[in-house]
């Protein structure tokens, strides 16, 4: 594809999610948000499992803790704006991946997983156990949600589904932009060495426990605005949806699905599992079943996930073209 | 012996019932760990599975003995069929395939259940025999739980003496230090994965019928005591039996005695021990570098 077709085609998707509630409505403008609160969810842990390689059954933790800081701050702090109630929910996610990062950037694999996996557990109990704080079980919910306004210019009443819907397409597209570039940044580049061979980075130079733990934090810190996003968009923040263990299994699902190390891979992942969702509630209860069943069949026939078939099929077809 | 006294050996006995149970599912997983260097995170769903397996055999049969002996075996089966037919034509693919395989297995199971028996708790009755209490000098104590502790303890001992007194114990053993080397000097070195896999499963299903006569069998059965196994495996170091084996009973006698004196915080103290652990050992407490 040249420059050209590729900014036709960004400039068609802009349009597409400009126009898309216009024409289909709150409730499938609603079912975008969902996707992409995952969408970005997912990216930010394909920054840790596809580009450096460390997989985490935790990551909930950081979703949560970015969706109970901006519930609770919400809460507390009358007449907070917006984008700080925001901010709060980045930066509390961005604090407990400081603290918890020392102590898991020098293990890797079945460790890294399984301490991720203890600690998510940890914050779920601690969520259920501070009644006080957290609400347990029934959680924060019915905090006032503040438009989102510049003083003395305008003010956009954020309850309004459609209005809500871009401010949250603007924050997450914005988002994984940001994500998106720091893969191209040369410091990315480490982190995909770190992944391919740690040894050869740390003999090069880099310190590699470093590295881990600023892809750590960043992929903590997104994992956090997706939380506050999704916080602001249900208007409660429970302990099993923030941080029972399948919101830290559903992640590393959506980007093996969609494809694990490709930047678009757990874009396409929360896309295939939206749709799966929205097509499977109607027929049956039984969606974590479909999702085991489908979570089977492509780790044994698409390891490479829907990312990789495009690749695949991108170069036979190149492959044909040359011939 | 005075009431307190009976109180605090009333816990203990039951935190090593607790820490028994907590060993057959963690013994499973760690051995499992060993030989393919994957955490079964199905482990604890195939412990659940093996609890309604067993109620259904009771309904069925009205025989405790019967659901104790078959269930674990049907469940053993289904661990095999996911070694053979799954885990192994991922293996080429890593570690990270197989660990999300599991997952996925995990989560059918989990959901099969419920689609199958529902979701409220079903009673699974103890045998007449084991109801009731034993006199321990003043203390009055449950003979179930006892037998929880005895079972387990011969298991144990079967255990380790086919493991570190036969061949095929040592050629097991082998298969876990280094997988290759054992299946380059002509041993089927896949057949014995897939048997110490059908043996760790096992183990994982009696656990699951023993414990059922207590908790009663319900979907949530798998959580409590995946997590905790899973702590059990991860601090007693991957891989290792004896350590799996202190850490039980450890686990056990914390959350027994947790319970007791601070109930509120009883769910975080698995966890607490973990994190003081890990901090001190960070490959577990006999466990080697990776």
């Amino acid at each position: 594809m040249n420059k050209k077709t590729k900014s036709v085609l960004w400039l068609a998707g802009a349009l597409l999610v400009i126009v898309y509630p216009q024409m289909f409505g709150i409730y499938y403008a609603n079912i975008v948000v969902t996707f992409a609160v995952y969408a970005l969810y997912a990216s930010s842990l394909n920054l840790l499992l596809g580009y450096t390689g460390l997989l985490s059954f935790g990551h909930a933790m950081y979703f949560g803790t970015g969706a109970y800081g901006t519930a609770l701050a919400l809460t507390h702090i009358p007449g907070l704006p917006l984008i700080p109630a925001v901010l709060v929910g980045f930066l509390a996610s961005v604090v407990l991946a400081l603290c918890i990062a020392p102590l898991v950037v020098r293990v890797g694999g079945n460790a890294f997983a399984m301490m991720h996996m203890a600690f998510g557990q940890l914050m779920f109990v601690l969520a259920l156990k501070l009644r006080h704080i957290t609400g347990g079980e029934d959680g924060i919910g019915g905090f006032d949600i503040p438009p989102f306004s510049i003083p003395g210019l305008f003010s956009l009443d954020m309850t309004d589904p459609i209005l809500f819907y871009y401010f949250a397409m603007a924050v997450i597209v914005g988002s994984l932009w940001l994500l998106w570039f720091f893969t191209k940044t040369p410091f990315g580049q480490i982190m995909v060495a770190v992944r391919d061979n740690t040894k050869r980075v740390e003999y090069l130079g880099f310190r590699v426990p470093h590295t881990k733990a600023v892809v750590y934090v960043i992929a903590g810190g997104f994992a956090g605005v997706a939380g506050a996003i999704y916080a602001l968009f249900q208007n409660l923040v429970a302990a099993y949806d923030a941080y029972g263990i399948l919101t830290s299994f559903v992640p590393v699902m959506m980007t093996m699905v969609g494809g694990v190390g490709q930047f678009f891979g757990p874009i396409f992942g929360a896309a295939i599992f939206g749709l799966i969702d929205e097509f499977t509630t109607r027929f049956t209860d039984r969606v974590e079943l479909v999702l085991g069943l489908v979570l089977v069949l492509v780790i044994m026939y698409a390891p490479y996930g829907f990312a990789g078939f495009i690749t695949r099929m991108r170069m036979r077809w190149a492959a044909r073209k040359a011939a | 012996m005075d009431a307190s006294v009976a109180m605090y050996v009333a816990q203990g006995i039951h935190g090593l019932a607790y820490g028994m149970i907590l060993f057959l599912v963690a013994s499973g997983l760690t051995l499992i760990f060993g030989m393919m260097g994957v955490l079964n995170l199905a482990h604890a769903a195939f412990f659940m599975l093996s609890a309604y397996f067993g109620y259904q055999m009771l309904a069925w049969t009205g025989s405790f003995w019967l659901a104790l002996l078959v269930a674990p075996i049907l469940t053993a089966g289904f661990g095999i069929l996911m070694e053979r037919f799954l885990l192994k034509k991922v293996h080429a693919f890593g570690h990270m395939g197989e660990l999300i395989l599991t997952v996925g297995v995990s989560l059918i199971v989990l959901d099969g259940v419920k689609a199958v028996w529902g979701t409220e708790s079903l009673p699974l009755k103890m045998p007449p025999i084991l109801e009731g209490l034993v006199q321990l000098g003043s203390l009055q104590y449950p003979i179930y739980r006892l037998f929880i502790i005895a079972m387990a303890l011969v298991l144990l001992a079967i255990l380790s003496l086919v493991l570190y007194k036969t061949r095929l114990g040592m050629v097991v053993r082998a298969a876990v230090a280094d997988a290759e080397m054992v299946n380059a000097l002509g041993i089927n070195v896949p057949l014995v994965f897939m048997c110490v896999f059908g043996v760790g499963t096992w183990m994982a299903g009696v656990a699951g019928v023993a414990i059922a006569p207590i908790l009663t069998v319900f979907p949530g059965l798998a959580d409590q005591m995946g997590m905790d196994a899973f702590i059990v495996v991860v601090v007693g170091g991957f891989g290792s039996l004896g350590g799996a084996f202190l850490v039980s009973i450890i686990g056990g006698l914390i959350s027994s005695y947790g319970v007791q004196f601070l109930s509120q915080y009883a769910a975080v103290l698995m966890f607490v021990f973990m994190a003081v652990a890990l901090a001190i050992k960070p490959m577990g407490l006999f466990g080697e570098r990776e």
